[in-house]
């Protein structure tokens, strides 16, 4: 059972991380697609930092400084250029999956995995059959707590929610939307550098190529089936998590009678039920909305 | 008139921009920002044979690109084109690989029609759930995507694997000679008809079809087209299966032209390219044409890359990606500065 609850913990708690980068994002009025984008930069530049500088911590803060700087583009092109969101959030997430194969290229002339001499910090024997998860793993249901109350016990929280639904109220009572935007965005871009760390570095200190494989984009269902609340969103997140250990399990206890491309395919089905789930719940998408203003003449 | 040519100045503007960010990103990863740029003209539209090369890759990419800008227009993000090519290449291969020994007149006609299908089919279950139920076709899209790429690797290392393949990548096994229409070097009149086909059809359907209008104001006002008595189901749902339809067109020309087999994870960027070159377009049918062979010769600088100048292929990756962070951007201060311009007279 311990190790079933490991395996949860470990796909689970980066996933975490990112969906509440994209709940925060969420509630500022951001539709964050760049999710993707942010958490790939946030682990390759831990695991390349790593490397570098040979200590996690630092490599933790370039990996932060990194994400903080490409949302504050994102919030520039965004808000400053009024680009569209969702076009704008899959080049951000492009050039994130780009840029870090180009970085591992540069630096070690192949696109092979890169693997770190050391990795984020560990529980230790305390902790018994758990000791071998990785720290922010237990400071994971402390960020989920914090991003609670910041967003809903909170000032700040009440602005940021206005400024996202409603900025007209929001600046009639001296909030500046635009600004609480870049805030959401920059607090955005230190959890996914942390939920990219954990992905690379909480268990097998490694990084590849896309090692991100959609999970970012998953953050961002969860944050829809959520409905933008941090804890419901925290829950989504953890119902994928879970199909996806489903599938690992599955595997191990059915062997070659299940496919195993099926089970790879899971947490992707588990997504797509879950956006299908919330529509129905609460209406979903109403109708078509505004996405006319691509298009010029 | 002057308005789209105030757009078109706009989306230069920005591009400019997008390759200025490249330009630094290349800097910062130890490249010479001018070599890369060099190196890439050169790849893109400059070598010889560069024209073969930028229709090789850009037909395709145009048939895909026309499809986006169907759903587009309608007013429905379906960024799914990538999945929708790869399930149409897959049926194609299937019908092929039943098929094998027939005559190729009868083949290739259902190959075309088995890789239109899969295409529209794969669009078609985002489409239904967006209709019926509002689930965001953004994100069913998406993950359509990440299956369509778990579906190729299955295919290719089961039911269709080549026995005699390589480990390194699994792949299908090859067509028969006379069921290709074109070379592996990829330009044939055959890709060029479908192409010019598609071209014609989707640019009578836009611009002259009740379709092509109600779709385009139900992509700015789908309360007004309702109010009016047009159907959203009908425009939306036939928008999804035109555009899964071409992508999966565009599959089945790389398989039976280009390709001649299935590989995994084949091209992992058309889809994506196809979507930047229907926005760059402004989603004007022949806007797409034309930025389809600009893009097509960015893709083909992808292979020149890292064989002639040993640079890495990704550069044109960020290229693309930037690209699209600023192509949809409209800031009042460019467009101030372009109506100054315009009342100077100097594009009027």
């Amino acid at each position: 059972m311990d190790d079933v609850i490991i395996a949860i913990l470990r796909s689970a708690t980066p996933l975490v991380y990112v969906t509440l980068a994209g709940v925060i994002a969420q509630r500022a009025g951001i539709w964050h697609l760049g999710l993707e984008g942010l958490m790939i930069a946030g682990a390759c530049a831990t695991i390349l930092g790593t490397v570098l500088t040979g200590s996690i911590l630092s490599a933790l803060l370039i990996a932060m400084v990194i994400c903080i700087v490409a949302s504050i583009l994102f919030w520039f092109v965004v808000e400053k250029l009024k680009a569209n969101q969702i076009i704008a959030g899959l080049g951000l997430t492009g050039l994130g999956l780009g840029g870090t194969t180009l970085a591992v290229e540069s630096i070690f002339g192949s696109q092979a995995a890169v693997t770190a001499p050391t990795g984020l910090p560990r529980l230790g024997a305390m902790f018994g059959a758990y000791g071998t998860l990785s720290i922010l793993v237990l400071l994971m249901p402390l960020f989920v707590l914090a991003v609670w109350v910041l967003l809903c016990r909170t000032r700040f929280g009440l602005r940021l929610s206005a400024a996202g639904e409603h900025p007209f109220a929001a600046r009639s009572v001296g909030v500046n939307p635009g600004r609480m935007r870049l805030i959401a965005l920059m607090i955005g871009g230190v959890l996914c550098a942390l939920g990219g760390a954990e992905l690379a570095s909480g268990s097998l200190q490694f990084f590849s190529q896309n090692m991100t494989a959609g999970r970012g984009f998953m953050a961002f269902a969860a944050v829809i089936f959520g409905a933008g609340h941090p804890i419901g969103a925290t829950f989504a997140a953890l119902f994928f998590a879970i199909v996806g250990a489903i599938g690992i399990r599955a595997q191990l206890v059915f062997g070659e009678r299940v496919p195993h491309d099926l089970l790879l395919a899971l947490p992707y089905l588990a997504t797509v039920f879950g956006i299908w789930l919330s529509a129905r719940l609460r209406g979903g998408v109403k109708a078509v909305t505004g996405f006319g203003e691509l298009r010029d003449s | 008139m002057t308005e789209s040519i105030v757009s078109v100045f706009r989306a230069l503007i920005f591009i400019v921009i997008a390759l200025a960010l490249c330009g630094l990103i290349f800097s910062v990863a130890g490249y010479s920002a001018p070599d890369m740029f060099r190196a890439i003209i050169d790849g893109a539209f400059l070598r010889t044979g560069a024209l073969q090369q930028a229709l090789r890759w850009g037909l395709p990419l145009f048939i895909t690109a026309a499809g986006v800008v169907i759903s587009f227009r309608a007013g429905y993000f379906n960024i799914g084109a990538q999945g929708q090519f790869y399930i149409g290449a897959i049926c194609a291969a299937f019908a092929a690989d039943w098929l094998n020994g027939l005559p190729a007149f009868i083949v290739i006609p259902a190959c075309f029609l088995a890789g239109m299908t899969g295409g529209a089919l794969w669009a078609m279950w985002p489409g239904i759930l967006r209709l019926r139920s509002g689930a965001d076709e953004v994100i069913t899209t998406l993950m359509g995507n990440f299956l369509a790429v778990i579906v190729l690797i299955y295919v290719t290392s089961g039911p269709l694997k080549d026995p005699t393949g390589s480990g390194q990548q699994a792949s299908s096994r090859p067509l028969d000679a006379a069921y290709r229409i074109s070379t592996s070097y990829g330009v044939s009149p055959t890709i060029i008809a479908i192409a010019v086909l598609v071209g014609i059809f989707m640019w009578l359907l836009v611009n002259r079809t009740a379709f092509g209008v109600l779709s385009g104001l139900a992509g700015r006002n789908a309360t007004m087209v309702t109010w009016q008595g047009a159907r959203l189901w009908n425009i939306g749902l036939a928008s999804f299966i035109i555009s899964g339809a071409l992508a999966g067109l565009a599959g089945t020309v790389e398989l039976m032209g280009p390709n001649g087999r299935l590989a995994s994870g084949f091209l992992p960027a058309h889809g994506f390219t196809a979507i930047l070159i229907a926005l760059v377009a402004n989603l004007s049918i022949v806007g797409t044409a034309i930025v389809a062979l600009f893009f097509g010769g960015l893709a083909s600088a992808a292979l020149y890359l890292p064989v002639i100048a040993g640079l890495p292929s990704s550069a044109i990756d960020i290229i693309n990606a930037a690209i699209a962070l600023f192509i949809t951007a409209k800031s009042n201060i460019v467009d101030r500065f372009l109506r100054n311009w315009r009342k100077r007279g100097w594009t009027t």
